[in-house]
Order: C-alpha cells, then sequence, then structure tokens
C-alpha cells in the first residue's frame, strides 16, 4: 500500500472520499461494514417498534447500543 | 451491517417497485463516505399501495409475519418512523413517512445511483446537508460538516 503524506486533518479526512460512481466503493463500504460487524458484532430485539417521531426513534436506537451491563 | 444483506433488500425494494428514498448514514456511504453504521433509514410515500409494496418487499428478503404490523396508517398518522429489526436482529431498518413538520416524502429531493447494478434512490448531498445541519445529534452536525465541505455546499446554503 503506498504512503500517502498530508497536511492536515482536514486533508487526510477529504482523502477518505471516494466518487459514488467508482466500482470500489462498494467494495470498501462492503470491508468497512464487515470490519465493524466482526469488531463490534450487534444484536437488536426483533420485530416492529413504532414511534411517535424521529426524535423517539433515535433515542431508541441509542439506548440499544449501550451494551447491558452498562444500563443505569 | 452485512452489505450484501442490503444490497438485497435494496433490490427487493427495486423489483416491488417501491417508492423510498435512502437518507442517514447510508446515503453518506453511497455518497463516498465508506464508515460503519448499524442501520438503514428510508424515507418513503406512506400512501397504502406503497407500503403494501414495502411490506412485499421485505417479506421477500426476511420471510417474517411481523412485517404485516408495517402499515400506512400509522405511517400516515400516530407513528412516523418505525422500526423494523428483522429476526437475527444485526441491524435495523427505520422507516420514515416524515421528519417533524420539516420534511415529507415529497420533500426528499434524490437522485438514482447504480449500486453493484441495483438501482437506489438516495437523498442528495444538499439533502442531507439541510437534514441534518440543525439537528441536536452531534454525530449528524458533523455529517453535515463534513457533507458542506466535500461537496461545496456553503455558498448554496449560507
Amino acid at each position: 500500500m503506498p504512503v500517502k503524506k498530508l497536511r492536515s486533518l482536514d486533508e487526510a479526512e477529504e482523502s477518505c472520499w471516494r466518487d459514488p460512481h467508482d466500482p470500489l466503493l462498494w467494495r470498501q463500504i462492503a470491508a468497512v461494514w464487515e470490519l465493524s460487524r466482526r469488531l463490534a458484532p450487534r444484536r437488536f430485539p426483533p420485530g416492529v417498534h413504532k414511534h411517535r417521531s424521529i426524535e423517539e426513534a433515535n433515542r431508541q436506537s441509542e439506548r440499544w447500543l449501550i451494551p447491558a451491563d452498562e444500563e443505569g | 451491517m452485512e452489505f450484501e444483506l442490503i444490497l438485497k433488500v435494496l433490490r427487493a425494494l427495486a423489483d416491488e417497485q417501491v417508492r423510498y428514498r435512502i437518507v442517514g448514514g447510508v446515503a453518506l456511504n453511497f455518497w463516498g463516505l465508506a464508515r460503519a453504521t448499524v442501520d438503514l433509514d428510508i424515507f418513503v410515500a406512506p400512501d397504502e399501495a406503497n407500503i403494501a409494496r414495502l411490506r412485499a418487499a421485505l417479506d421477500a428478503v426476511f420471510n417474517d409475519p411481523e412485517i404485516d404490523q408495517i402499515t400506512a396508517g400509522d405511517l400516515s398518522g400516530a407513528y412516523p418512523a418505525i422500526q423494523y429489526v428483522p429476526p437475527d436482529g444485526p441491524f435495523h431498518i427505520d422507516i420514515l413517512a416524515r421528519l417533524g413538520e420539516r420534511f415529507t416524502f415529497e420533500d426528499i429531493e434524490s437522485e438514482e445511483l447504480e449500486v453493484e447494478g441495483v438501482p437506489v434512490h438516495v437523498a442528495t448531498p444538499r439533502m442531507l446537508y439541510r437534514m441534518k445541519k440543525d439537528t441536536v445529534r452531534l454525530q449528524d452536525r458533523a455529517d453535515a460538516d463534513r457533507l458542506r465541505k466535500h461537496y461545496q455546499l456553503e455558498d448554496e446554503e449560507g
């Protein structure tokens, strides 16, 4: 893999973007998702969960991400 | 999330001709920033026919009787945000019909991209920026900033 030298964090972040029409993007996404799935496997309660607003749904998503042993 | 499984869902949505728009983290991935996410967020047109097509698409992939609980009545009424977790529970699909008073399906500007041969409808970077920039979630505001910088949206949005 080649060495890439960057002048700032902004430049580093910008270098993470790919063209949405670049076929390599899909391979990169698949690799990132697979790595995340292996490092931090998730399991959510199966079924349909109904919410009165997106904020309520987001709060639920955040609760799901808290490991059971950290819940107060 | 498993890329192949999400692709299967998107292929089923296309096969059933569901009217939907991808927003959230998956949209950001599809616009060029590969990063981990645990959910697929989609805006849908909440009419009876479209939600019947959505149920058919999800059922084709997951074969789950729970899917029958996703109804147009709920989405266009008291429950504009429904989360569906498939039987194995490795990720969730957030199905949205409106975002407060600000956005409905009709407001979501989108483009069609082709992902591994599957046509997908993705909210445009400008739309994602508008949706994320004023929210309270730090992650959304950071994403808005990334979109603004990469797609040079500052001049358009002020």
